[in-house]
Formats: C-alpha cells, sequence, structure tokens
C-alpha cells in the first residue's frame, strides 16, 4: 500500500474515466458483495466492496491482480442495491481499462474465432452485450484478405451469446460449455440408437 | 407402470438458484432429468434443443435469471427472443409447443426449481397419454452430425 | 402526560388541528379545528361501555394494525383525556352505544367539527415524526413474508400492553422466535430514500435485544449494521452490555432476505465484513430498524406556520448550533422530532428549552427586536401612485411580514414579525421602503466619502453583516495581507445591496465593486442570499453587456470563517486593477457614466437622498480642498 504524495492518485485516475466519478462516496456496507453471483457461483475471492477500497486506497498493483478487476460481467445486480448509489460495476470497468492501457492481461478464457469458416455475416457482432466483436480486413492463410469477426479480448466477458447465434460455427468459447461437450452430455443420457461419435 | 418422462434441464450457470436448491440440482436429480449447465441461457443454440428432441428426450427445460438480473448484460432477452421464435418453428413443424419450457428463476423463489419441474412432468405425462408422440422423428441410420 | 392534565394551566385538546395561523410574536390568532369525536367531554367518564358493546371492529392503527379495535374507541388505553371516540368511517349506526351509555347520555351523533379562534402568545411545535414504509424496498420482502416485520411491530409484540401481552410470537405460526435478526439503517442512509442517519436507530436495536434477550436468555439475536453509532453519555457502555449478554453483531448490511415456502422461516444474506465473506443465515423472524421520516402532512404545517423546511423535510431552526429550538419566526419554537430525527434525552433537553424560551415571551411586557426594521412610505408604494400594488415585496419576504390586504391599500409591514434584512427595500422598484439605520441617504454618504478621492484606486467591498463582514474581521485579526485600496461596506444582508448602489459606485467612478455575501445555506435570513444573488447574476449579465472590464464587478459567497477567502479575492480584484492601464481605466469609467446616470435617475427623488448627495458633496469637496492645502 501506497499513500504518494503525486499529484495525481489512483483514485483520482479512476474518478476521471466516466462511470468512476462516485468511488469515494463508498462507505463499504457489503451489500454488492453479497449481490453478487460471481462471488457465490465462481470465484470465492472476488469482493467489489474490497476492490473499490483498493481504488481509494490507491492500491494500484493489488487492484489489478485482483479477480474482482477481471470477472466482472457488469450485470448490475449490484447498482440498485447500493445505497450510496455508486455504479460498482463503472468503477470496476474504469480500473481495468487502466489496467488493459498499462498491458494488464484478462484471465478469462475470451471468445475465439475460426477464420477459415467464418462468413463475416456480423450475427455475432450484434449478439455480444459487451460490443466485443469486430469486422475487421486481414489476411487469412488460403483465404487470402478476407474481413473476418475479430473478438477484442478486453472486452469479452465469455458468455458465449456468439456461439449461439453463428451460422457456420465458427465462433465461440473454447473449453468451457462447448457444443462438443453438451452434446456428448445429452448423448451420454439418452443413449439414443444409431448415434455414433 | 409408466416410466417418467425424461427431461432436458438447461440450467444457466449464474441461475440465482439458493443454495440448498442448488445443491439439488447438482446432485439429487432423478435419472429422468438431465442437468446441462450453460454460461448463459443465450448461449444455447436452437439446435441443441432439437438434438435433445431427436434424442428421444420428452420435454427440455430452459431456466434462466429474471430479465434484469441477466449476468451478461441481455443475454437472457437475446435467448427469450430465440426461444419464441423457435416455438412458431415447433408449431410449424408439428410438435406439441408446450414440451419446451422457458422458466425465470430468481434467488428469492426458493424451492420453486423442484415446484416447476413436478409441473413439467405432470405436463409431459399429459402430452404422453394423448398419444400425440407421431412426430417424433427417429434418429436416421448412421452418423448424427452433432 | 397525566400530570400535565391535571395541572390546572395546561389545556390539553386532543383530536384537533391547528387550521390557521395569523399575527405575529406574542399576538398569534390561531384558529383550532376541534373535530367531532360525537361523544360529549364533560359527560363521558371513559368506562368504556360503548366499546364492549360495538360489534364493528377494525385494525387498531396504535397497536400497527396488529390487532382490532372497535369503532367506539380510545387510541390506547393510557389516553389522557380519557374520552372515547366513534369512527363514523366504520359505524354502523345501530346505536348500541347509545343504550349502553344509558343515563350518562355522553354519545351524540349529531356533533359536528367546530372552529375555534384562540389568543396565542407563543406556539411551540412537536409534531415529531414518522416511520419509512419498508415495503418499497423489495429485497427485505416486508409485507411479503409474513415473519419479517417492522421495528414498531415488534415494539407492540415485546409489549406487555400489546396485542399478545409480551409474548413475542412469529405472526405466521405464532410460536415464539428462538433466532431473530435485526437489520438497522433499512431506508436511511440510502441515497436511494433517505441519505440521512435517522440517529436514535442503533440504540433502539441494542434496546430491544437486550430487553428481549433479558426476558428469553435461550433467544438468538443477531443485529446487521453499517456502522453502530453511540455517541452519548452512556450509550456505548449499553452497547457493552448487549455484547456481554451474547447478543451478535454483524457488521454488513444485508442485501436480501428470502423466505423458505414452507417454514417460512428466513434466510438473510450479507457480507460479514469483518470476515470478508459472504454469508446466509437462517432465522425464524427478522426485524427492519425503518428509518424516521418527517410527518407525511409536514408540508402543509409549514405553511400553515409559515416556517421553512429544511432539505430533508424536517422543519429548519433559526441556527444549527446556537438557536435549535427557535423557529426562524420569532414565537414559535420546536421541541423533538419534527426539527429532525432525536432520542429521547434529546427531545425532552429540546421541549424544555423551547418552554423556557416561550416563557420568556408569555412572561414580559414588551418584545424587543432588532432596530434595523423597514418602513412603508405610504405616499410612494404603487397603491397610492397608481392605484395597484405590485406585491413585489410580498414576495421578497423571507418572513412574510408585509401584508397587502387589497391592491389600493399600500403595502404594511408588520414591524414585529420583521428581521431587517432589507430584501424589500432593495427589491422595491418604486422605492417606496426604507430600512432603519441602513438607509438609502446613509449608505450612500458613507459611499461617497469613501470615494472622495482617487475613486478609480479604490475597491468598493459589500459585505453582509453575519457571513462577509465576519469574514473581513477574521481576514483583519489574523493578519492576513490584502489591499489596502480596499473599503468596506457593511449592509445586514446581501440582499438589502440595491442595484442602485451598484450604479452609484460606478458613477462616482469606482475602480471596482465586490458583492459579497453568505454561502446559500448559511443565509441568517432564511432566503435572503437568495435575493441577493439573484439580483447579482442580473448585475452581472448587465455588467457584461455594457463591455465593463472583466473582475470590476465581483459576486463572491464569503462565510465567516473564510478570511482567507477574502483576502485572496480582494488581492485578485486588485490584480484586475494593476493589470488595466490607468487611462484605459478612467475611459471606461467616463464611458459607462452616462448609462450609470441613467439608471440613476430616479433615485435622487427617494426622502433624504438628495440632501444628503448635496450635503455628502460639501463634506467631499472640503475634504479633498484641505487635502490640498496641508495646513
Amino acid at each position: 500500500m501506497s499513500h504518494s504524495g503525486s499529484s495525481q492518485s489512483f483514485a483520482d485516475e479512476v474518478k476521471a474515466i466516466p462511470g468512476g466519478e462516485f468511488v469515494e462516496l463508498c462507505f463499504s456496507c457489503g451489500t454488492c458483495v453479497s449481490k453478487c453471483m460471481i462471488q457465490q457461483k465462481l470465484e470465492p475471492e472476488y469482493n467489489p466492496r474490497r476492490l473499490l477500497r483498493m481504488v481509494i486506497m490507491d492500491m494500484k498493483e493489488d487492484a489489478f491482480d485482483s479477480p474482482t478487476t477481471w470477472l466482472c460481467s457488469a450485470c448490475d445486480l449490484c447498482y440498485p442495491a447500493c445505497p450510496q448509489q455508486i455504479h460498482i460495476s463503472g468503477v470496476i470497468t474504469a480500473v481495468k481499462e487502466i489496467a488493459v492501457e498499462q498491458g494488464g492481461k484478462t484471465t478469462l478464457k475470451t471468445a475465439a474465432v475460426d477464420q477459415q469458416t467464418c462468413v463475416s455475416c456480423g450475427l455475432c457482432a450484434e449478439a455480444c452485450p459487451y460490443e466485443a466483436i469486430s469486422l475487421v480486413q486481414t489476411k487469412v492463410p488460403y483465404r487470402g484478405l478476407v474481413q473476418v469477426a475479430q473478438v477484442d479480448p478486453g472486452k469479452c466477458m465469455a458468455c458465449g451469446l456468439c456461439s449461439a447465434v453463428c451460422r457456420s460455427t465458427s465462433i465461440g468459447v473454447p473449453d468451457d460449455y462447448t457444443d462438443k461437450a453438451l452434446m456428448e452430455n445429452l448423448w451420454d443420457w439418452l443413449q439414443p440408437e444409431g448415434v455414433t461419435f | 407402470m409408466e416410466t417418467k418422462p425424461k427431461i432436458a434441464l438447461f440450467q444457466c450457470q449464474w441461475c440465482l438458484y439458493s443454495e440448498p436448491d442448488q445443491y439439488w440440482v447438482d446432485h439429487n436429480l432423478p435419472p429422468s432429468i438431465r442437468l446441462m449447465k450453460v454460461s448463459c441461457t443465450g448461449r444455447i443454440n436452437t439446435l441443441h434443443i432439437l438434438n435433445a428432441i431427436q434424442g428421444g428426450a420428452d420435454g427440455v427445460m430452459i431456466s434462466g435469471c429474471r430479465p434484469e438480473k441477466c449476468h451478461f448484460k441481455e443475454g437472457n432477452l437475446s435467448a427469450l427472443r430465440q426461444h419464441e421464435e423457435f416455438l412458431n418453428l415447433l408449431d410449424y413443424i408439428g410438435y406439441e409447443r408446450d414440451r419446451v419450457r422457458f422458466v425465470w428463476l430468481d434467488l428469492q423463489d426458493r424451492g420453486r426449481i423442484q415446484q416447476e419441474l413436478a409441473d413439467f412432468e405432470n405436463k409431459l405425462q399429459e402430452l404422453s397419454t394423448a398419444n400425440t408422440l407421431a412426430t417424433r422423428i427417429n434418429a436416421p441410420e448412421g452418423e448424427v452430425h452433432v | 402526560m397525566v400530570d400535565a392534565a391535571r395541572q390546572p394551566r395546561i389545556d390539553v385538546r386532543t383530536y384537533t388541528e391547528v387550521e390557521k395561523v395569523e399575527g405575529f410574536v406574542g399576538n398569534f390568532k390561531v384558529t383550532l379545528r376541534e373535530k367531532a369525536k360525537h361523544v360529549l367531554a364533560d359527560r363521558c367518564n371513559g368506562c368504556g361501555d360503548c366499546a364492549k358493546v360495538c360489534p364493528v371492529e377494525v385494525p387498531n392503527y396504535f397497536e400497527m394494525n396488529l390487532a382490532p379495535r372497535k369503532a367506539a374507541y380510545v387510541p390506547m388505553s393510557q389516553s389522557v383525556p380519557l374520552i372515547y371516540n366513534i369512527d363514523l368511517d366504520a359505524c354502523i349506526h345501530c346505536y348500541k352505544c347509545v343504550e349502553a351509555c344509558g343515563p350518562l347520555e355522553a354519545i351524540d351523533f349529531s356533533q359536528e367539527d367546530k372552529l375555534v379562534e384562540e389568543d396565542i402568545g407563543a406556539i411551540i411545535v412537536a409534531t415529531g415524526f414518522s416511520h419509512f414504509d419498508p415495503s418499497v424496498m423489495e429485497e427485505y420482502g416486508y409485507s411479503r413474508y409474513p415473519n419479517v416485520i417492522t421495528s414498531m411491530e415488534m415494539e407492540r409484540l415485546n409489549n406487555s400492553a400489546g396485542p399478545t401481552a409480551g409474548n413475542l410470537i412469529r405472526p405466521s405460526d405464532h410460536k415464539n422466535p428462538k433466532r431473530l435478526a435485526f437489520i438497522n439503517c433499512v431506508g436511511s442512509r440510502d441515497k436511494r430514500y433517505n441519505p440521512s442517519c435517522s440517529n436514535f436507530c442503533c440504540m433502539y436495536s441494542i434496546k430491544n435485544a437486550v430487553l428481549l434477550k433479558q426476558m428469553n436468555p435461550d433467544v438468538d439475536i443477531t443485529i446487521y449494521y453499517m456502522d453502530i453509532r453511540t455517541p452519548s453519555k452512556g450509550y456505548e457502555e449499553f452497547y457493552d452490555r448487549a455484547r456481554e449478554l451474547g447478543i451478535h453483531f454483524t457488521q454488513g448490511r444485508p442485501s436480501m432476505i428470502t423466505e423458505d415456502k414452507e417454514t417460512h422461516n428466513l434466510f438473510v444474506h450479507s457480507e460479514d465484513i469483518t470476515l470478508g465473506k459472504v454469508i446466509e443465515e437462517e432465522y425464524d423472524m427478522v426485524m427492519l430498524n425503518q428509518a424516521a421520516i418527517p410527518q407525511p402532512d409536514q408540508d402543509h404545517m409549514s405553511s400553515v406556520l409559515n416556517v421553512a423546511q429544511s432539505p430533508g423535510g424536517w422543519f429548519m431552526e433559526y441556527h444549527p448550533k446556537l438557536r435549535p429550538m427557535d423557529s426562524p419566526t420569532d414565537g414559535i419554537f420546536f421541541a423533538g422530532a419534527c426539527q429532525g430525527p432525536k432520542d429521547i434525552p434529546s427531545s425532552v433537553a429540546q421541549g424544555s428549552a423551547a418552554a423556557s424560551r416561550a416563557s420568556r415571551i408569555l412572561n414580559s411586557e414588551k418584545w424587543e427586536i432588532e432596530p434595523t426594521v423597514a418602513v412603508v412610505w405610504p405616499e410612494r408604494c404603487s397603491a397610492t401612485t397608481r392605484g395597484r400594488a405590485c406585491g413585489i415585496c410580498a414576495k421578497a419576504c423571507p418572513y412574510g411580514a408585509i401584508n397587502i390586504f387589497s391592491p389600493e391599500i399600500p403595502a404594511e409591514v408588520v414591524t414585529a414579525k420583521c428581521h431587517g434584512c432589507g430584501a424589500c427595500v432593495a427589491e422595491c422598484p418604486e422605492d417606496a421602503i426604507t430600512q432603519l439605520h441602513y438607509t438609502d441617504a446613509q449608505i450612500l454618504a458613507q459611499m461617497r466619502a469613501l470615494l472622495a478621492d482617487k475613486p478609480e484606486e479604490k475597491i468598493l467591498a459589500f459585505r453582509c453583516h453575519w457571513c462577509s463582514y465576519g469574514g473581513a474581521d477574521l481576514a483583519g485579526t489574523s493578519h492576513f495581507e490584502y489591499t489596502a485600496n480596499e473599503r468596506g461596506m457593511r449592509v445586514m444582508c446581501s440582499a438589502r445591496m440595491d442595484t442602485d448602489f451598484i450604479y452609484e459606485a460606478y458613477r462616482l467612478g469606482a475602480g471596482a465593486v465586490l458583492y459579497s455575501g453568505c454561502h446559500p445555506q448559511d443565509c441568517h435570513y432564511i432566503t435572503g442570499q437568495l435575493i441577493g444573488a439573484k439580483r447579482a447574476e442580473r448585475l452581472k449579465k448587465m455588467f457584461e453587456r455594457m463591455e465593463m472590464t472583466d473582475g470590476r464587478f465581483r459576486v463572491e459567497w464569503i462565510s465567516a470563517a473564510e478570511g482567507d477567502k477574502y483576502a485572496r479575492v480582494l488581492n485578485e480584484m486588485q490584480t484586475v486593477l494593476d493589470n488595466m492601464d490607468k487611462d484605459e481605466l478612467r475611459a471606461e469609467i467616463e464611458r459607462l457614466k452616462p448609462d450609470m446616470e441613467k439608471r440613476l435617475k430616479k433615485f435622487p427623488n427617494v426622502p433624504g437622498v438628495s440632501e444628503s448627495m448635496a450635503y455628502s458633496d460639501t463634506l467631499v469637496s472640503a475634504i479633498n480642498t484641505q487635502k490640498k492645502e496641508p495646513a
């Protein structure tokens, strides 16, 4: 922890980004933490209250290392419950932006595009709630200069909505909840006749 | 003795179940019900549901978070949109739309998932006795593309 | 209460509302509406036979609707005076009560509301507070889950005179709860509902917990809190005792309560901040400590009494530290929570203070007020000159001290109500009002003397008496250095700083003018600063249009504690003047002079002003000649 006498503290940096303005109003009541689903379902170390505290106390490095910075999906369950009306996901997004600027990398497995099969229809870009997908011109082996979808790993939250809408099965989150895993689970249970893998 | 209908339960990973409910869903589900966790209800491709039906499931239940409580901003709304279109498709191909059910559950709905599943089971029983399963497509010979 | 009712010089009027308050300190005329009880007060002996036979049952408001009452009822068994009341909204007119009353003949269905006018010397307002309704907080499920109750309901359930005779049961199955959770700050310290702290709830929930624990030691009680605030004497010790008794305290604001559908047990979700862990605990019953909020008809009362409200809706006191029991209107005082949430000791202290304040008025033959009151020249008022009173003064007065009875009759100042801010004086477009000791002529004479010599070098600073004058004083006593060219002018309030004074200052050739007063929320005269600020904005825009150099007219709000700010502002103004070329400045002053003269055309007609101008002219010339010819 450092109380640096520098002109711009970490809290000032966060406050300068739209969404992070009211971080210093937090009086640590813990409502956001008990509202949070990530904390309950995925990562017990996840704690928005503590991240806000880190911002206020100028603990930049700890904030960047915290899973809270990277896992918040901006579902905003905590925002309507906050008695100080702090837009908590806005603060976390601001911290993440600063972290990405300074070379931080997300710990999530973000969506990947199969450039060989992508037809650049743009359905995934439309479906993405985080505006992480864009269509770009790029050189692809065997295909030449074509337009394909590209995922911004700084924005992607690995929800998989893109793979649900993709008609050419060229985008998806690898490892977690793949089509193959889902179907194997289903077939294992149903054991339909004549189906083999 | 009639067998219990087979239900494929797609559950959103973030679904706001209370702890005991989640434990029951994870560990004590009857064999006639299969849990399939997805990252979000919006992640469910219509093909998944079709495949489940095709494979022999009697019903499909999709449980997600309430509209304003989606973990991914608007994933469940996108799922609902797709789901409604999918029901139209079911009507079109002549399959009972009641065999696919979409529910929204909240942490405050303690114990409702059991209730919903029981309800759904009864509904499916009714449908089977009506014997309108003629439209069931048998899996073709050879490989099924998954 | 019984003692108060027995005291011959105390007249208790229950079931009575204040309709209208007129007059001023020592001479209020109050109209009261004595509501019809349908029971004759002088005949009812409070035996309760009418209630026994009454067949109608409605929810009892006093028992938080946990118990029924009859249509013939007393609000509570300890009511003073003990006179029954018939609730005509519920009554089915079976007249069994008339029969039961028998020879007493106390019941009179023909009774109607009565309007009574009383001469009152002083008024003490003690209307108390109301409770926040937690059913709007969806997450706590109050009114959806039977076992979530409010603190007031707990109070009744726990009371030996209450509906359960003190046996604490939970509403769903009437069993005694074993595990209890109290949640503090429900609706208070919450920007969504009431941002302020309700003051007494921490102690209140600890009190309830200790009481319950003493009666049933095997009950398990957890208090969820954000901060425990025990600031008064003995409070912290009480908190310690609660901990010794084994009451659990969990820091963390619960985010939600869920319910088991079958057992109706409740699950409280919160983060235990000290552990940094989310916990979900099961309870039989949960009590919500709801916020204290102003009475629902506080706005109405405030307009009836003509007293202002603070931002939260509570009645506003004269001064938060020095006069917390006085209202800004003389002769009206506050006691208890109507002025802001407070606990019993503070309410009693404030009540006694208010009573002693009121007795000062009641026991004096004459009542002294500030001498700087406003006076109207009736012959100059637009009601006389044009036959139509404009009413601007009445609108400006923060105290409602100016009466305009009809458009033909000149405005009238109720001297006893006037506090001497001078807002009406400066606002009057006809210059028909003056303020004693701060007349236009007096202020003008001062200004002329201050700007007699080399006015273009001078900075004329208008300061309000209560704040910026104090700020200047502090700057002086603290030896903050600021420009020697400053010339201070004191008026009572920034609302008194007439546009004519500013024009006159520039006409006389002043280099710069400062317009200063209190910060908006600190004004000594309720809304005086707002009137001054509005006028200053108007002036600022006008001078901008005239293309006056930026910084020659400055508006600043400086409190009595901001001596450094006063010094800084004046130094900045001095820099503006220093940065200007002297000839340029003189040229600008000359350029603007005709404009200022045009605006001041009517000013010499104000009584005393032309005489003051002539007299000060001779004085000024005498000063100047004296200076030129040193002895």
